[in-house]
């Protein structure tokens, strides 16, 4: 029994740092529409700058708006520089796979060309660590779990009570109509971007402080579980994300429990395959039917 | 030619085989169906692992030293028959799960995923195939029987793999010029105008990537006896892309493209530049090369976005008297 409760503990840490990622990853491609695989890896770029600024003396907390900074910027310049032009010249659904797999082969090895392939961990102080109802927790461990949830909340008040959530929500839904009803929406996707970057750059971080070493394909590889998670609830649909990174968190952990530890990602995705099976839409269908991506 | 250089173009030759019938299958797949199978690599590797255990004999030979499923001593041609049979019904298998009721961008997400799986299983399950470190002293095919010297064996190995490239090169272009690859276009083009022409576009998709599958099953037992030996790091999910990126580059639904685009991108790119000297720590070569076949891809798609092969689009003419009422 105490086993579950210790595998509870870490699926909530794992479940965490999904939910910041695949809620950014999946807000993204609600608003614009680019299935952007080079995600994991813009999260690894941005645990390298938290590095850096740890190596360099900073808090956690810089570390961490560093990340958040550098995947919101990141983020911004890639579908400024990269994704927008190819858009506009034309490029397809099809396409944009392509181009978003070759910006993701480019990121990681180009960080890995600069940092080399070894192990990084981020210099900060050994946290001491919590025993909370059978979970331990370490005090990064506290702080990763309190992002998510602010993280969450924030994202809940953004798309529910403001302006600029509505925007999203519009030009999520029918970008047209959001257009001839006066939303700006190139600057909204410029914003979905920005915001879906901070949550990149967040989640990337968090995953750093989780594992005692990263290396530059740590993002990618983090990439599939993220999309476990975006596809379970419905592409597009944040609360749907939310709810499928804790499945997916959850069930991985929870399964390390009972099968071979090394098996714990092909049961979170066997879980994935199956409700697809049954709901091929996602958990939350409602805005993941109505649309179609451009093709 | 001294015997180094011989060695070296032969092993190039093969891989050049190996690649272009990768490329022909993916193009079937990606080109002319419109499936993105980002787990393209695996159907490959399910070829090899089955070809490899198919010549390997029981896994107690040999000391046991290595761990496998279905040893068995079968005699050429009958294990790269069995990798494509394999490779097409894991195929099927995968399509009936993948192809039947999700949206395309779900298609290419769920086999990025698949992709992941069939690594992480094959890694661990150490009793299938040896685990991470893969299956070694893969048996040539007749080599005992024909007594070669090593170069005459290269060449004679070069032989059989061009004459499946052939084989295969004349079956794809069979199926995309026939009704079906019409209508394999039509499907990827406007999947709901075929649906409702009549088209069975869920089947029509299935063949399409069954019949991939099989060729990327028989590239994997050809590659896997030539270099004797098969392991998870030779499918890893990048080894996908580098094979989407040369039908990109050859031109996506053009089947020449497609053997252009393996000549291009797997063969020159990165089976040729292993030859040539490190600089810096090692693996920044790799790395670097890694980053040139992303921004070659990038290129290509954006100065070329229909390949140096662009596909040719066939026009009809109208029968006079059936101008369109609107358009």
């Amino acid at each position: 029994m105490n086993l579950y409760v210790l595998s509870f503990g870490f699926g909530l840490i794992t479940a965490s740092i999904l939910a910041i990622a695949s809620v950014g990853f999946t807000l993204q491609f609600g608003v614009t529409n680019i299935l952007n695989l080079a995600y994991g890896d813009v999260m690894t770029g941005c645990a390298f700058i938290a590095y850096l600024v740890t190596r360099a003396g900073g808090s956690l907390a810089e570390a961490l708006l560093a990340g958040a900074a550098s995947g919101a910027l990141a983020s911004y310049g890639l579908n400024r520089f990269v994704y927008t032009p190819f858009v506009r010249r034309g490029t397809r659904m099809f396409g944009m796979i392509i181009v978003t797999i070759s910006v993701s082969l480019v990121l990681q090895n180009g960080l890995q060309g600069i940092f080399k392939a070894t192990f990084f961990s981020l210099a900060l102080p050994r946290p001491s660590s919590y025993t909370f109802a059978g979970m331990i927790f370490t005090s990064q461990q506290f702080v990763i779990i309190a992002l998510a949830v602010v993280a969450m909340l924030f994202v809940h008040a953004l798309l529910s009570w403001t302006k600029l959530g509505r925007a999203m929500r519009a030009t999520a839904a029918d970008p047209e109509l959001a257009r001839s009803c006066g939303i700006a929406t190139d600057r909204v996707i410029d914003v979905a971007w920005l915001l879906s970057g901070a949550l990149c750059g967040t989640a990337g971080v968090a995953l750093a402080l989780n594992v005692t070493s990263f290396t530059s394909t740590a993002g990618g590889q983090f990439l599939i579980p993220i999309i476990a998670a975006a596809v379970l609830g419905g592409v597009g649909h944040p609360y749907g994300a939310m709810v499928g990174a804790v499945v997916i968190g959850l069930s991985a952990e929870l399964s390390a429990a009972v099968i071979p530890p090394s098996y714990k990602e092909v049961v979170a995705f066997l879980i994935l395959i199956v409700v697809l099976l049954i709901r091929p839409q996602g958990i939350f269908a409602e805005v993941a039917t109505q649309k179609e991506v451009v093709a | 030619m001294s015997s180094s250089m011989q060695f070296y173009i032969s092993n190039l030759l093969v891989y050049l085989g190996v690649d272009v019938m990768a490329c022909l299958g993916l193009n079937l797949q990606f080109g002319v169906a419109g499936l993105i199978n980002l787990a393209f690599i695996v159907f490959q590797a399910a070829g090899a692992y089955t070809a490899a255990v198919l010549t390997l004999g029981p896994s107690t030979a040999r000391g046991g030293f290595q761990s496998y499923i279905l040893g068995a001593h079968l005699q050429f041609p009958l294990p790269w028959l069995a990798a494509a049979v394999v490779g097409g019904a894991l195929s099927f298998v995968v399509g009936l799960i993948v192809l039947r009721r999700l949206r395309t961008d779900y298609q290419a997400m769920v086999m990025l995923v698949i992709s992941l799986i069939a690594t992480t299983v094959v890694t661990n399950a150490t009793g299938l195939f040896n685990g991470s470190n893969g299956l070694a002293l893969i048996p040539q095919p007749l080599e005992s029987v024909l007594k070669l010297s090593p170069v005459g064996y290269q060449w004679f190995y070069v032989g059989l793999t061009f004459a499946c490239t052939i084989l295969v090169w004349v079956i794809v272009r069979r199926i995309t010029g026939s009704p079906l690859g019409r209508t394999l276009r039509a499907v990827r083009d406007n999947d709901v105008a075929a649906a409702s022409l009549g088209k069975n576009v869920t089947q029509l998709r299935l063949i399409a990537f069954v019949a991939g599958g099989a060729i990327a099953g028989l590239s994997g037992a050809i590659l896997a006896q030539f270099i004797s030996a098969w392991s998870p790091g030779s499918w890893l999910f990048p080894e996908s892309f580098v094979y989407f990126s040369a039908v990109i580059v050859g031109g996506a639904g053009n089947n020449m493209g497609a053997v252009v685009g393996a000549a291009l991108v797997p063969v020159a790119f990165l089976e040729a530049t292993r030859y040539i000297p490190q600089f810096g720590y090692p693996g920044l070569v790799d790395a670097l090369q890694w980053v040139v076949v992303g921004l070659l891809t990038l290129g290509v798609m954006w100065f070329r976005p229909r390949g140096v092969f662009p596909e040719r689009t066939r026009r009809f003419a109208r029968p006079p008297g059936s101008e369109p009422t609107h358009e």
